[in-house]
């Protein structure tokens, strides 16, 4: 003990105190820690904050106007994301192992924290009254602090009592995540809130009555927590299954498409439409495909498959224009696709038996996404978008970074082209969108494109603002990898060369990965700003996350004012963004890691 | 059989002329070697026999199949000719052993248990089978060497370039890469290499080139290029190398 208290007095000697300017800074910066904190703390305490204003609006937040008696809808949304994580988890389970007393130090740091807020959170705070007067009052007395400073001092003291045992039990992390993730729920079942209570003449009870959480939160959440934990040990069955894993990051991708078409938009499906359409067009456009697949090594069709693929294209080219079933269109599209890729791919039978179900399936999709996407939808809101809160944040968020990065590959690989007129219309595209600031394309979204768009033609403004959210991003994605398309030298072109391979190969292959890899850090800090920029569509009437707190609850004053309540709804959003951001940019540092271990 | 035949190849960068006029023929099987000084073209010279420099005059057969803009021809050769780079060149994201299948899963159209079985087969006549799940990263410069080399070979090419497999190696290593060249050049596989390893040029060559400005000034046995040159050139040359 004696030992370790000397080691940590020469550690901070040579880290904390090492010359007088260092002293110095030291100093000062720790005080700037403090006070910041205790500013903080003082401000979440005073008594002029009313934190329901944040709790009772969780459901605001969250879906904004969706309707209550669809609720179900937005469950099933978050429990087919948890499914799917847990499944995930399992399937890619860890082998890194945390003993107990790493365990015990995550614990013992969490009651420091406690320790620390009990210590350093201000007796006095600053109240505004009613009249816009600041005054002083005691918002943490003495005797308060002391009930707290006590549990948490021993908090502090048995974990690092526990941890200092050197217990070595040994942990699976993917394991422990879950246990960590129980607690939550755990807890949602013992502790009781403050809530909000009206009496008989629609008054406020005040103080707010403890009360245990709502059954409509804990149910839900318990359910698909269990879920999680069930799919998780079923991933954690199939860890060696190669075709499970490439199954589950495809579903991943597919997952928000459905989401939003299907489970969150209730689309109105007419039977007729798809027994008369729907299923003649997918039949047709399969059969095209799985002929042109089973036919592609006989010599007739080899000879003339440059002149049916351009046939193919033309027809394409021309069906986009006239006014034919979206599907239809998008079937099309999707077949020239894989057209183009036939040749390459199908050598054995057993590679064009696999492409024919691989074309099935993603043609499937595509019609299934497609009637829900172009369907109207059975939720009625009053406002114009059945999407509001962090439902449309998340939407502009995944969406945007959905379209934009492929867009961004495509942008770049076409400004590289050795091809003039290719280099010269992403290079155009990329300076044109670039150079106007992203709030005018949002007007642009919201006012302007109706009169670019062909007559009948109208999307709703959510679609209108995802468009040019795409490009917006897309554009500076495209210059994030053009950067990392120009780290990567000659030599390993003139290599993927000297093996033969095809252009599209050498980039698919050698050029896009390295590329891709030497800018991760990049791309996710674009795509945390396309996460935070998401919240600027307030300015064209889309209410977003963080309008629910800076805007919607400052206005509620029936039948509880929460009126001027904006600065602790905005604090709490801070808090929110952070949380998402900063997991966002952890796991991208791991991600980072991991990927390095073959460099040099 | 000439396997490859140039005739009066010439290539400029800009206005400066790296090829004056190169005509020669390689038969089936044999090894040959060039060298000469810093900016004398030869290396340029092997880097238009697969294309990856394009040469403005004269012609190039290889294998029968004329060197032109046709991107039919130009893959046809890629696949027959390999080549070894003085920089390595390995796909720092892939393992040796991906590096090594690479080409014969994706360009030949192999599967995968196949390619793997000769990869492993080839990292093992390079002597490094033990490597094969490592990256290149993590490889001494002459291993990355001997796996560009195991790459190459896995096309299974008639032709393999060498452009100064050693001139990047610390000297210590360079004798496992030569070693490794030798064995291919017993197999009775065709070589051009350009190399300032004289003493690899009189063990295995069967013909050794001086170039010298964009042209070739000397071609000769091994014997009689070291004994007896015949041009004031290749002498000046050789008393400074040896």
């Amino acid at each position: 003990m004696n030992l370790e208290f000397k080691k940590s007095i020469a550690w901070m000697r040579e880290n904390l105190f090492s010359s007088i300017p260092s002293s110095i800074l030291t100093v000062a910066t720790s005080f700037f820690v403090l006070g910041f904190f205790r500013g903080l703390f003082g401000f979440a305490m005073a008594s002029d904050k009313d934190w329901l204003s944040v709790l009772n609006n969780m459901q605001l937040y969250m879906v904004q106007a969706y309707p209550e008696e669809d609720f179900i809808r937005v469950w099933i949304s978050v429990g087919l994301a948890l499914v799917f994580a847990g499944m995930s988890i399992g399937l890619w389970k860890s082998t890194e192992e945390s003993s107990l007393s790493e365990v015990f130090s995550k614990f013992l740091r969490v009651s420091l924290a406690f320790l620390f807020f009990t210590v350093v959170a201000p007796t006095f705070s600053s109240v505004t009254d009613n009249d816009g007067i600041i005054q002083t009052e005691e918002s943490f007395p003495m005797e308060t602090r002391l009930q707290l400073l006590i549990p948490s001092a021993i908090l502090v003291v048995v974990f690092f009592v526990l941890k200092n045992l050197k217990l070595n039990y040994k942990f699976n992390k993917s394991d422990l995540l879950c246990f960590y993730l129980a607690i939550p729920i755990v807890l949602m079942w013992i502790i009781k809130l403050p809530t909000i209570q009206l009496d008989s003449s629609n008054q406020r009870i005040f103080p707010d009555p403890l009360m245990p959480i709502a059954d409509t939160t804990k149910t839900p959440w318990t359910i698909i927590f269990g879920l999680f934990l069930a799919f998780y040990f079923i991933g954690s069955r199939f860890k060696d299954s190669k075709n499970i894993k490439r199954t589950m990051s495809i579903s991943w991708v597919l997952l928000p498409l459905f989401i939003f078409s299907w489970i969150f938009k209730k689309p109105e499906i007419d039977l007729p439409t798809i027994l008369g359409q729907d299923i003649p067009i997918f039949i047709g456009i399969f059969l095209i495909g799985a002929l042109t697949i089973t036919f592609i090594n006989n010599p007739v069709v080899e000879k003339y498959f440059s002149i049916y693929l351009g046939v193919l294209i033309a027809i394409t080219g021309i069906a986009l224009f006239i006014s034919i079933p979206i599907l239809l269109k998008s079937a099309l599209l999707l077949l020239v696709l894989f057209t183009i890729v036939i040749p390459a791919v199908s050598s054995s039978t057993k590679g064009k038996r696999n492409l024919i179900i691989v074309w099935g399936v993603s043609l499937f999709t595509l019609s299934v996404l497609i009637r829900g996407g172009s369907s109207d939808t059975q939720i009625i809101v009053q406002q114009q978008s059945i999407f509001g809160g962090f439902s449309l944040t998340w939407l502009l968020a995944i969406f945007g970074t959905y379209v934009s990065f492929p867009l961004g590959v495509l942008l770049a690989l076409g400004r590289n082209s050795k091809l003039p007129i290719v280099r010269l219309v992403c290079t155009g595209i990329i300076e044109l969108t670039r150079s106007v600031p992203y709030i005018t394309w949002l007007f642009f979204a919201s006012v302007t494109m109706a009169v670019f768009l062909p007559e009948g033609v109208n999307f709703e403004l959510v679609v209108r603002v995802l468009m040019v959210t795409a490009f917006f991003s897309g554009a500076y994605f495209a210059e994030n990898i053009r950067g990392g398309l120009q780290s990567i030298p000659k030599g390993q072109y003139e290599a993927a060369d000297a093996i033969g391979m095809s252009p599209f190969q050498k980039t698919s292959l050698i050029v896009m990965p390295q590329a891709l890899r030497a800018i991760i850090p990049t791309l996710v800090s674009s795509a945390i700003t396309a996460f935070k920029d998401s919240s600027l569509v307030t300015i064209i009437g889309l209410i977003d996350f963080l309008t629910i707190g800076k805007v919607i609850i400052g206005t509620q004053s029936i039948p509880v004012n929460f009126v001027g309540h904006d600065r602790e709804n905005l604090l709490f959003i801070a808090f929110f963004y952070w949380i998402f951001t900063f997991t966002l940019s952890r796991r991208s540092m791991k991600v980072e890691k991991r990927l390095g271990l073959g460099e040099r | 059989m000439s396997i490859i035949k140039t005739n009066d190849v010439k290539k400029w960068f800009g206005d400066f002329q790296a090829l004056k006029g190169i005509s020669m023929e390689v038969q089936e099987g044999e090894v040959l070697v060039i060298c000469g000084p810093s900016g004398s073209g030869k290396s340029t010279f092997i880097r238009c026999i697969n294309r990856l420099e394009q040469h403005q005059e004269g012609e190039i057969i290889v294998d029968g199949i004329e060197l032109t803009n046709d991107l039919k021809n130009i893959e046809a050769i890629r696949s027959e000719v390999g080549m070894v780079f003085q920089s390595f060149n390995l796909f720092p994201h892939l393992t040796v052993l991906q590096n090594v299948t690479l080409a014969p899963i994706w360009v030949r159209k192999k599967s995968r248990s196949e390619s793997e079985e000769k990869a492993m087969e080839l990292l093992t006549r390079v002597g490094i089978p033990e490597q094969a799940s490592k990256f290149p990263g993590q490889l001494s410069g002459g291993q990355q060497q001997r796996v560009a080399i195991a790459r190459a070979l896995a096309m299974e090419p008639k032709i393999m370039l060498f452009d100064e497999p050693t001139s990047a190696l610390d000297p210590e290593m360079i004798k496992e890469v030569l070693d490794a060249m030798k064995e291919l050049a017993l197999s009775g596989m065709t070589m051009i290499v350009v190399t300032h390893e004289m003493g690899f040029a009189k063990e295995v060559a069967d013909r050794v080139m001086l170039f010298d400005e964009g042209l070739m000034v000397e071609e000769n046995t091994p014997t009689e290029f070291f004994d007896n040159p015949q041009n004031d050139r290749t002498k000046l040359f050789l008393s400074q190398i040896l």
